[in-house]
């Protein structure tokens, strides 16, 4: 009887454990990037979706505690030029001012090789470039920007700045870069 | 109960809907250029808010807090406020008429708003218009020091109505500044 219930409590806290990991894994942010090359001798068309993908998913918890082990020496070495830390209140200003705003498509560039389109869409600044050689899609969190800028000291490389904009990225694409060999590199938020 | 609450919340949003767009009054600083040669298109629209905020916050050499330093010969004395109010005065009318083989100018005052027009004759034929409604000259602020507030006279393009600032056509490029 007692090892019937010594099984049953070991199985009710392998079900906990398994059920707190699940519940920690959906609630943290994750990063997933995603290559994709397409073979360019047979097809022209460098957005054609192939089943073939190298995809990398990450939480980002864990980049976070990996950037904590980048040694100190090495980022203050990495001194940001005195120019940049001149113009601090202009960046902070500009986009807070541009988080205020409200939805717009900013910038429309057409040539002949490539357009250009910037739009704002909530707290999202939309990137997006179609060139001939090239695809650029970038959706960048302004309040993500801002809070990382806030938070920066201006004098030294920060990669917690990096991972303070992803984690207020919205899900689904951050960015994708496309080029006419055949690479096809997406991150991904989810 | 429930649904005649949720009925309610839909009635009242559908109702504030317009009064929430009626107080959306962002003005526009749009610019358009376009390149004849290269068929290129730029268009740029900002709130004039970013504007503001960018132009109160660049401190470069020339450039501090909105004021731009006009740089000028410390014996040149010239009373801008002076000749604004004059200009503003003035009746309507033309003030300046030039005809060259290069280009002819024209300066004249309409209905509360100053026109100049370039034409030129040559090289890339360019005609500008500008359109400086007289409410602007209230705005021209100039410091003690030759600095003139670059950002009082954007910020009084808010109080203006939609319409042309800026319009060059030429053979090369095509380039019309406006607000809205």
């Amino acid at each position: 009887m007692n090892g019937q219930r010594g099984m049953s409590t070991l199985g009710a806290v392998l079900l906990a454990g398994t059920a707190g990991l699940l519940t920690a894994t959906l609630m943290m942010d994750w990063m997933v990037v995603d290559v994709h090359v397409v073979d360019v001798s047979e097809t022209d068309d460098i957005h054609a979706d192939v089943p073939v993908h190298i995809k990398v998913p990450f939480p980002l918890v864990l980049a976070d505690i990996a950037a904590g082990f980048i040694p100190d020496e090495l980022l203050d070495d990495a001194q940001i030029p005195p120019e940049v830390t001149a113009q601090k209140e202009l960046v902070l200003a500009t986009v807070a001012s541009l988080l205020d705003s409200p939805d717009m498509h900013l910038v429309k560039v057409r040539t002949e090789d490539a357009n250009v389109d910037i739009f704002k869409e909530g707290d999202t600044l939309r990137i997006l470039v179609d060139a001939d050689d090239a695809l650029v899609r970038c959706n960048i969190p302004i309040d993500g920007v801002l809070a990382a800028l806030e938070n920066w000291d201006w004098e030294t490389v920060d990669p917690q700045m990096i991972f303070d904009v992803l984690h207020a990225a919205e899900n689904g694409e951050f960015v994708t870069v496309a080029t006419d060999d055949g690479v096809r590199v997406a991150v991904k938020m989810w | 109960m429930k649904r005649q609450v949720l009925v309610l919340i839909a009635l009242a949003a559908f109702l504030a809907a317009p009064a929430a767009f009626a107080g959306d009054e962002t003005r526009w600083i749009n610019v358009h250029v376009t390149e004849n040669s290269s068929n290129t298109n730029v268009e740029v629209h900002l709130p004039l808010n970013l504007v503001l905020t960018v132009l109160r916050n660049v401190d470069v050499e020339n450039f501090h807090g909105g004021h731009v330093d006009l740089e000028l010969d410390e014996d040149m004395d010239i009373d801008f406020p002076e000749i604004m109010a004059a200009v503003k005065d003035a009746p309507d009318g033309k003030f300046v008429t030039v005809k060259s083989d290069e280009a002819d100018v024209n300066v004249h005052k309409q209905g509360g708003t100053l026109f100049v027009t370039v034409n030129q004759k040559e090289d890339e034929m360019a005609k500008v218009e500008v359109t400086v409604p007289l409410e602007l000259m209230d705005a021209l602020s100039f410091g003690e020091e030759n600095t003139l507030d670059v950002a009082a006279l954007l910020q009084s393009l808010d109080t203006l109505p939609n319409g042309e600032l800026v319009k060059v056509t030429s053979n090369e490029a095509n380039v019309r500044v406006w607000i809205e």
